[in-house]
């Protein structure tokens, strides 16, 4: 069979439950006894085997299957948790990202069969799964699980007509002592991929037997045309039980339920017996029929709540973005077309076209928030990261993070993992310092590294910090001194701040000694370059002895902005209104001089004057004896006021590459097209401050 | 012998003159030619970076190939283009004194030249083609669009 069509899907899924498993496991190491925490790695562990089974990767699923014996076992309560198990379990995890990795890669498992943790799974079992005693009990409770999860659901196949043609094939079957079962198949509600899922069932049976009829028919099954149900009539040599092994034995089969077909009993029975079970069903859950039943008993699995998604391909998103940045484009021209027309007293055309407007507006933010995922996704995988380098470094340290829920756009969330993990594997190696001298200085012995992301106006703020030794500027300054990064001379003269920026270039690592987990060098600056070509920025906020953190700063979209359009020296700039706090007016008068820059009094701060005609190489049109148009403009706790020679209004823009062969500009992050077809260029107002 | 002479490798140029010279142009790198239009400065980048242009929605970067070839600036006139080029995916246009026509060159008779690097203007040369009686050089465009002050 052909899978190669789900195995995106299969990636994706499998990568969701390893990062599920992890979580889970680290909360097992956490609480021991938590069955709930046990119950869930279980259904990961089974789903995942069931999943890499079907696409046939056997080693995948092996090791899948000897983890889920260990947690079959823990839920029974014959295994105990303990430390060692639980590193074992971490390699294992470690092992299946190495398949999925290698599968990513060119559809292919690899050869590794992982035989060690294999070996190391099955004498958790020998050695721990002694206790007889404890396993009879739990084994019931499954079975009593079953018949009232079955109960739950409509044998619908019940429903199946067995035409005459039907009736003819089963009898000739029975005398071949092949036995004829009616099974309805109920797929997750959850599941996407229905007709995929049914495909699997439908393989699963051929090779057992035939299926004579299935309700709904063949071709709606392939085509989903059908709800969460179907039905079939089987004929195989096979037990029963076997046959419903096999179906269930497909990833996100709800249940299978069935029953030999008894010809004898004939239709007027059968009907009855359909009437029957219906009435008892009434009887025994009382409110409801069939479907709002079984939604109801899912809750009582303890399934996480059917969320209703969809994936879609980030390509598509990109596409529906392009188009919205061009309807947004003519949207402009209109308005300026409508600007430009003398006339404009045609009041209907003008309201028209504000109501385009705040279409526009409205579709690219729904736009937007469909590309939003919460930082969650990359996140979650650093408190296992943590835990392994605590163990690797000898280091006691633990990670608090706030904020997983803010939402950042799609590709940023993408490319933003690597950079965050460099930075707290940054805050574990150098930061924290052993537990002999945390004790000297008076800290507790566990160190503690943070994550803290929040949404500030249009940015997002990632802060990774610890509370361990800081950056010692001083070694920093020696040490760049001593690779001749900087002069002795230069060195007297260089801000503190300047100096901790030496951290952030090429093959600067302060490290006494190279570890496997940073040091080697390549560190800061990766992840400096790597924000900065999110149009992001970092910054370095560190004092000795206490910690430092790193305060990562993301545009919270990269496509569309609302921009305060200004002009300079007869030439129109774009500033992101989410950086420009207040636009004051100043009287040159007012403005003073400390230490040879320019500054305002604002309400008691004293904010630091950068003239743009001057900056962008211009000359201002503005008589410098008129009041000055200044914008305030903000980049986290520092503000600097932008003067500028007009204000011609606000702007929804659309951000444009300027293309590779125009080298970095510091101070423009990029154009836009205005609605009169002139390009215009976009002010990066926090290279400004 | 015809049938021979018809199969040789050719290859088509636009030919464009700048000052008293002719250049030629590989047309296949050549996406479009227009007009001089409003082109909005960048600042803080080289001079012969004269801006950039919207083109079909586009932001393009446009490079004066006089600067860029170390030619004195001229005042514009009518017959003042911008060539389109796309290189690797990326666009950028190239502001030419005039675009004469399309030339067929043959390969062969195309030659290499000696890259006189005190001459900044050579350094841009991928060969001398002949056009008739008279020769034209052949620009080398990666060269033309890499950033070098």
């Amino acid at each position: 069979m052909d899978v190669s069509q789900y195995l995106d899907i299969f990636i994706d899924e499998t990568r969701e439950h390893l990062q599920n498993l992890n979580t889970q496991i680290l909360a097992l190491e956490q609480d021991a006894e938590n069955m709930d925490t046990v119950n869930e790695i279980f259904r990961a562990a089974h789903s995942l085997k069931g999943m890499a089974g079907t696409m046939g990767y056997k080693r995948m699923q092996t090791l899948t299957h000897d983890m889920e014996n260990v947690f079959s076992e823990v839920r029974n309560g014959a295994i105990k948790v303990n430390a060692d198990m639980i590193d074992i379990l971490f390699q294992c995890l470690d092992a299946l990202e190495e398949y999925l990795a290698a599968i990513q890669e060119n559809a292919d498992e690899g050869t590794n069969d992982n035989e060690h943790l294999i070996k190391a799974l099955n004498v958790i079992l020998e050695t721990k799964g002694g206790a007889v005693a404890a396993k009879e009990e739990p084994k019931e409770e499954v079975k009593e699980d079953k018949p009232a999860a079955g109960g739950g659901l409509k044998e619908k196949w019940r429903d199946i007509k067995i035409g005459d043609v039907e009736r003819h094939v089963i009898e000739e079957a029975a005398k071949e002592n092949i036995h004829a079962y009616g099974i309805s198949v109920y797929v997750q509600e959850t599941c996407i991929l229905k007709a995929a899922r049914a495909f699997l069932v439908f393989k699963a049976l051929e090779e057992l037997g035939d299926v004579i009829v299935s309700v709904p028919s063949a071709q709606d099954i392939e085509d989903e045309r059908f709800e969460n149900d179907f039905s079939i009539i089987f004929l195989t040599e096979h037990s029963l039980e076997k046959v419903i092994g096999a179906i269930k034995y497909v990833s996100e089969i709800e249940d299978a339920i069935g029953e030999e077909i008894k010809l004898e009993a004939a239709e007027p029975a059968k009907t009855t017996a359909v009437a029957k079970k219906a009435d008892t069903k009434v009887a025994v859950k009382d409110d409801k029929p069939a479907a709002p039943a079984k939604s109801g008993e899912k809750k009582a699995v303890g399934k996480a709540m059917a969320s209703r998604t969809v994936r879609v391909d980030i390509e598509k998103l990109d596409v529906l973005m392009n188009l919205v940045s061009e309807l947004i484009i003519s949207k402009n021209s209109l308005v300026s077309v409508a600007a430009n027309e003398v006339g404009s007293s045609n009041l209907a055309f003008n309201e028209q076209i504000e109501y385009l407007e705040s279409v526009t507006t409205n579709l690219h933010e729904s736009v937007m928030k469909v590309r939003m995922v919460p930082i969650e996704s990359v996140v979650s995988k650093f408190p296992r990261m943590i835990r392994d380098l605590s163990k690797k470094l000898d280091k006691k340290m633990e990670l608090y993070m706030t904020g997983e829920e803010t939402e950042l756009d799609r590709t940023v969330v993408d490319e933003i993992g690597d950079p965050l993990m460099h930075l707290l594997r940054n805050s574990a190696d150098h930061g924290l310092e052993s537990a002999e001298v945390r004790k000297a200085r008076g800290k507790s012995e566990v160190g503690s590294i943070f994550l803290n992301a929040y949404q500030d106006g249009n940015n997002v703020v990632i802060e990774v910090g610890d509370d361990g030794n800081g950056i010692d500027v001083e070694a920093v300054k020696n040490k760049a001194i001593e690779r001749g990064t900087i002069t002795p001379e230069q060195a007297e003269t260089m801000a503190d701040k300047d100096i901790i920026d030496l951290l952030f270039l090429p093959s600067f690592s302060t490290a006494k000694q190279v570890s496997d987990v940073s040091g080697r060098g390549v560190g800061l600056d990766v992840v400096k370059s790597k924000i900065e070509a999110l149009s992001g920025e970092i910054e370095t906020r560190t004092k000795l002895g206490e910690g430092s953190t790193f305060i990562v700063r993301l545009p919270l979209t990269l496509a569309i902005i609302q921009a305060l359009m200004v002009v300079v020296g007869g030439e129109k700039y774009a500033i992101s209104l989410g950086s420009v706090q207040t636009i004051e007016g100043i009287s040159p008068s007012e403005v003073k001089t400390v230490q040879g820059k320019e500054v305002i009094h604002l309400r008691g701060k004293v904010i630091p004057l950068v003239r743009l005609d001057q900056v962008l190489d211009v000359e201002s049109t503005r008589n410098p004896e008129d009041e000055m148009t200044v914008l305030i403009a903000k980049k986290g706790d520092r503000l600097a006021g932008l003067v500028v020679d007009d204000l011609l209004g606000q702007m929804e823009i659309v951000i444009k590459s300027m293309g590779k062969y125009i080298g970095k500009c510091k101070l423009i992050s990029g154009a836009t097209i205005l609605g009169d077809g002139e390009v215009a260029l976009i002010l990066d107002a926090n290279a400004l401050i | 012998m015809d049938e021979i002479a018809l199969v040789k490798e050719t290859t088509q140029y636009i030919k464009i003159k700048m000052g008293d010279e002719m250049y030629g142009i590989d047309i296949k790198y050549i996406d479009n030619i227009v007009r001089m239009q409003h082109i909005t400065r960048v600042p803080k980048v080289p001079t012969y970076i004269k801006g950039v242009i919207n083109l079909r929605g586009e932001v393009i970067p446009v490079f004066s190939l006089r600067l860029k070839m170390g030619m004195e600036e001229v005042e514009e006139t009518k017959k003042f283009r911008i060539i389109i080029i796309k290189l690797d995916g990326s666009y950028v246009g190239l502001i030419v004194d005039e675009v004469r026509e399309v030339i067929t060159l043959q390969n062969d008779l195309t030659e290499k030249v000696y890259r006189d690097p005190s001459d900044p203007t050579q350094n841009f040369l991928l060969g001398v083609g002949k056009d008739g009686d008279n020769l034209i050089s052949l620009l080398d465009l990666n060269e033309v669009v890499a950033e070098r002050n």
